[in-house]
């Protein structure tokens, strides 16, 4: 298992990398009037960043560890 | 056919289930605290109260109307949650931690416990908020009507009744509902689990609504592909080219502000969250829950503005599609689809409100105007604070009625809720650095917070009034007096822009510059720093106790009036009870100490928030004669000290460590010397005996006596053998201490350890037979590869036998071999039933020179024997050693690596 450090450190990077990804000018690159489908590519790009997005934060949090329950609340 | 008085009735009946399932998903929760109530997925769908009717309506007439910018609405929560790891799990630490009932009261308690800025807060959230409860109340209206009108027999009782009427109606309606709900009791948490619970269950069904409709408009639209090319031979493709404008950016913005800062939003992801973990659940199942909820939004509105008929209105497509289509049952469920989601924001958006007010606004004017001390009246706090939040409700509500009445002409919902979400996000920056900036002071706060409102009143609330008051037009022209730098929606001269951008540019620029500057240029109160130690060190301390309080003239008796009046009787006697208990003293003789008032100040905060909790015990707490500020002094003084002599200690003790390192060096040395001259005497010892034997014999032979040829025959054999011996133990010790220095090296290369275990068998047969001993040949392993030297390894096994026979004085001796491979290791075990080692020497006998206690007297070698096999064990990266055996006698255990 990687150490807590390096997860949290993937996890910085997926949130900056999600952003990046989701805002000009990266996502230019996928703005064209190409259609897959039917679908606009842009669409789907935009779609299938999100979907990647809740996979590796679902795994990501697999991997990190868990807080202790009874730090919730005593009574 | 639908008519309105249907849907009516349907709706009040699905408002009755949901009180039905508050009233016992709260009876349940508090009967079992495991219950599934607790779990994470309630927790997430709660969460899901985000998506209002403005994701059910207005994003598809969002979607119509500017393409891909509804999504912005969803991504930019998505990104918070999948970093929920940085920023939510910080701020639930921090609210279970400090009892936080609000964002007002995270601030508030931030910053040093400012009531002020805790007021200014909640003035801009519920100000700020109005618009987005009137976004809500216009929807229900809207679709409403939207079943009404779309029969001529469906007016029913509405006939007569405008829009106007019917909002008021549904206000009204919401207020009496929340209030019956959401008002029932004071808990000391601030936790709903009722509400949760049926927040939980609308999250189902505007999904379940929402999908629905979406499959059913994509099977009538002939599938995604049908919808999409038909849409782009109408002219009304999508709009994407310039979808990632300025625009993009601001909305994305602006939505990770509301996820966070919206007081129903903090309400059910930090102040509900009953367990830290279930953030792991809901990081990526709100995104999940999102995403579902956005898939068929463009479906709808491509295929709405294809089939539709012109000027019809996009935001309602989610119902009049299926209407259209004469799917009645469908546009009944979409119908209570959209219901839901605006009846659960209307809910939880004012619960939340309305314990920032009451907690806030009304009980601090209360603790002020009324001696709410120990000397008060005896009505409790609890039903007050009752009052005040049935009060808030109705204002609230009022509020964005009004709202609704004064705007009802703008048509779109999306714009309306970006208002409030430019509203909210002023407090998005104070929040970030009362989590993370330590020096972030609080004038600097308020200052920031005031100065982004007001520029959002002017940029973004004022012109929404354009189209009901030619006087907010003329303005929007013109500009205050004439002032053409000062028009709202080119602020400064910064013209061109979208209204909606230039609005959040300006109040979050101006935000943040304030909030900087005035922090650089102000100090910290006390009481203000420790708060920001405690909030932006909150993972690096334990649960560290604050005593914010010193302990001044205070009782016990005096300090529970106090707290039975906040926390009911019940509550405030367990908590006495269980510090009584745990100072191990009589509840009545119970002395308040500093930790125990700080303790009971969390309790307090968590019903009437911090600054209030803070000001009722101050009453109470007076009388000290040392300030707070002088006890921080004294804390910094003492901090120094303790420092200082920290560092004097961690000095004297490295010290301590190089003093017992120099010690231990020197012992090891003497040991080093004491043994070479040990293993001197011990040679001169062993040499001695044979040279002594040698001399005396010569002498005899050299003396011209009468020796008979006999004698002297038997005189130089002796010679010989004490010569032959002599050699053969100076041959050992130089192997020995060849072998020691590493000088005497062969090349490890594979040999077959099972034969060189059986030469040296061989070679021992004759000693064997000699001594009359019986071997035992046990389990014998296959031919094994091992890394050594063969003839090396065949001496081991030889001494090993050779002693085995030795020292055997049993009257049938008996040595019993066998070899194995264990799991990568050839192993050998050689034992004999002999008298075995004892106890005491089984330490020794690899030492040099150790020879056993039994048979020594009539043994030749040195006892150099198992010193030299261990040696040449250990070259082969292998073993030698004593273990309990099979026999009686000793058993010798050889382990080598077997090559893989």
């Amino acid at each position: 298992m990687a150490d807590r450090r390096k997860l949290e450190a993937g996890m910085a990077v997926l949130t900056i990398f999600g952003a990046l990804l989701l805002l000009p000018p990266l996502v230019y690159v996928f703005n064209q009037p190409i259609s897959h489908l039917g679908v606009p590519q842009i669409v789907i790009y935009l779609f299938a960043v999100w979907l990647l997005l809740i996979i590796a934060t679902a795994l990501l949090t697999r991997a990190l560890p868990r807080e202790d329950s009874s730090a919730a609340e005593d009574d | 056919m639908l008519s309105a008085d249907f849907v009516i009735a349907t709706a009040v009946g699905y408002v009755c289930l949901l009180f039905v399932l508050a009233y016992f998903g709260d009876r349940r929760a508090r009967a079992n605290k495991k219950s599934f109530l607790h779990s994470p997925w309630v927790y997430t769908l709660s969460i899901s109260v985000y998506c209002t009717s403005w994701t059910f309506y207005g994003a598809v007439g969002n979607a119509a109307r500017s393409g891909l910018e509804f999504l912005t609405i969803y991504l930019g929560p998505t990104l918070v949650f999948v970093g929920w790891w940085f920023l939510l799990r910080r701020l639930v630490r921090i609210s279970h931690n400090q009892r936080l009932t609000s964002v007002a009261d995270l601030l508030s308690s931030r910053f040093g416990k400012s009531n002020r800025l805790a007021v200014l807060v909640t003035c801009i959230a519920v100000i700020g908020i109005a618009p987005y409860i009137a976004l809500q109340l216009k929807a229900v209206t809207s679709s409403i009507q939207a079943v009404a009108g779309s029969s001529e027999f469906g007016q029913g009782s509405l006939a007569g009744i405008d829009d106007v009427g019917l909002a008021f109606g549904i206000a009204a309606g919401m207020a009496l509902f929340t209030i019956l709900f959401g008002t029932r009791h004071v808990d000391a948490k601030e936790q709903h689990h009722g509400v949760v619970a049926a927040i939980a269950f609308e999250a189902v069904v505007k999904l379940t609504a929402l999908v629905a409709v979406g499959i059913f408009v994509v099977y009538v639209g002939g599938g995604f592909e049908a919808i999409f090319s038909r849409a782009a031979e109408m002219g009304v493709s999508t709009p994407t080219a310039n979808s990632f404008d300025d625009r993009w950016l601001t909305t994305l913005a602006l939505s990770v502000a509301a996820i966070v800062c919206l007081p129903r939003q903090f309400q059910v992801t930090v102040v509900e969250n009953s367990d830290e973990n279930h953030l792991r659940t809901a990081g990526w199942a709100f995104p999940a829950y999102m995403l579902l909820m956005s898939l068929f939004i463009l479906p709808i509105a491509m295929f709405g503005l294809t089939s539709m008929p012109a000027g019809s209105n996009p935001d309602m497509f989610a119902l009049t599609l299926p209407i259209s289509q004469g799917q009645d049952a469908l546009a009944l469920f979409a119908f209570i689809g959209g219901f839901s989601s605006a009846t659960s924001m209307i809910i939880l958006e004012s619960i939340a409100l309305s314990i920032m007010v009451s907690n806030h606004i009304i009980m601090p004017l209360v603790l002020r105007y009324s001696a709410v001390g120990p000397s008060g009246d005896g009505q409790g706090v609890s039903r007050l604070l009752l009052v005040a939040r049935r009060f808030s409700i109705v204002l609230i509500l009022s509020l964005g009625f009004f709202y609704f009445f004064f705007t009802r002409d703008s048509n779109a919902l999306a714009p309306i809720g970006l208002i409030s979400f430019t509203a909210i996000a002023q407090f998005f920056p104070v929040v970030l650095a009362a989590l993370f900036w330590r020096d972030a002071s609080l004038k600097a706060a308020t200052a920031a917070i005031a100065a982004g409102f007001v520029v959002w009143v002017w940029c973004s609330f004022l012109p929404s009034f354009e189209s009901v008051s030619p006087q907010v037009s003329l303005l929007l022209r013109e500009g205050p007096w004439g002032i053409g730098w000062l028009r709202p929606q080119a602020l400064f001269g910064l013209e061109g822009l979208d209204p909606l951008t230039h609005a959040a540019v300006w109040s979050l620029t101006i935000n943040v510059a304030t909030l900087t500057i005035v922090s650089l240029f102000t100090t910290q109160s006390a009481l203000e720093r420790i708060q920001a130690t405690l909030f932006v060190d909150v993972f690096r301390q334990g649960s560290a106790p604050q005593g914010n309080f010193v302990r001044g003239s205070a009782t016990a008796n005096d300090l529970f009036f106090v707290a039975e009046r906040v926390l009911g009787e019940r509550r405030a006697a367990a908590i006495f009870e269980t510090a009584a208990r745990e100072s191990g003293v009589d509840p009545d003789m119970l002395e308040p100490s500093s930790e125990f008032i700080g303790k009971l100040e969390r309790e307090l905060a968590g019903s009437i928030g911090a600054a209030s909790a803070h000001v009722m015990l101050s009453k109470v707490v007076s009388g000290s004669d040392v300030s707070l500020e002088e006890v921080m002094q004294m804390a910094e003084e003492n901090q120094q000290v303790i420092e200082y002599s920290q560092q004097l200690e961690k000095t004297s003790a490295e010290l301590r460590s190089t003093a017992q390192k120099l010690e231990d060096a020197n012992a090891q040395l003497r040991e080093l010397d004491s043994q070479k001259d040990e293993f001197l005497s011990q040679v001169s010892h062993e040499v001695r005996t044979p040279m002594t034997s040698i001399r005396s014999f010569s002498e005899i032979l050299l003396d011209p006596g009468d020796i008979d040829e006999g004698q002297k025959q038997h005189f130089v054999s002796t010679i010989h053998q004490e010569s032959l011996r002599l050699t053969k133990l100076l041959d050992e010790i130089l192997d020995l201490s060849a072998l020691e220095r590493g000088e005497r090296t062969w090349d490890n290369v594979p040999i077959d350890a099972e034969a060189a275990l059986d030469r040296a068998l061989r070679v021992c047969d004759g000693m064997l037979r000699q001594r009359g001993m019986r071997v035992e040949l046990g389990e014998r392993a296959p031919a094994t590869m091992v890394e050594g030297d063969a003839d090396r390894l065949c001496q081991v096994f030889i001494n090993l036998v050779s002693n085995a026979v030795k020292y055997n004085d049993a009257e049938a001796p008996v040595l019993r071999v066998t070899s194995s491979v264990k799991s990568g290791n050839y192993v050998v075990d050689i034992a004999d039933n002999g008298p075995g080692i004892p106890k005491a020497e089984r330490k020794l006998i690899f030492e040099k020179f150790a020879r056993g206690q039994h048979g020594a007297v009539e043994q030749s070698g040195a006892g150099l024997g198992l010193a030299i096999s261990r040696q040449i064990v250990a070259r082969m990266s292998g073993s030698l050693d004593l273990v309990p055996g099979p026999l009686p006698g000793a058993c010798f255990r050889v382990r080598l690596d077997v090559m893989p």
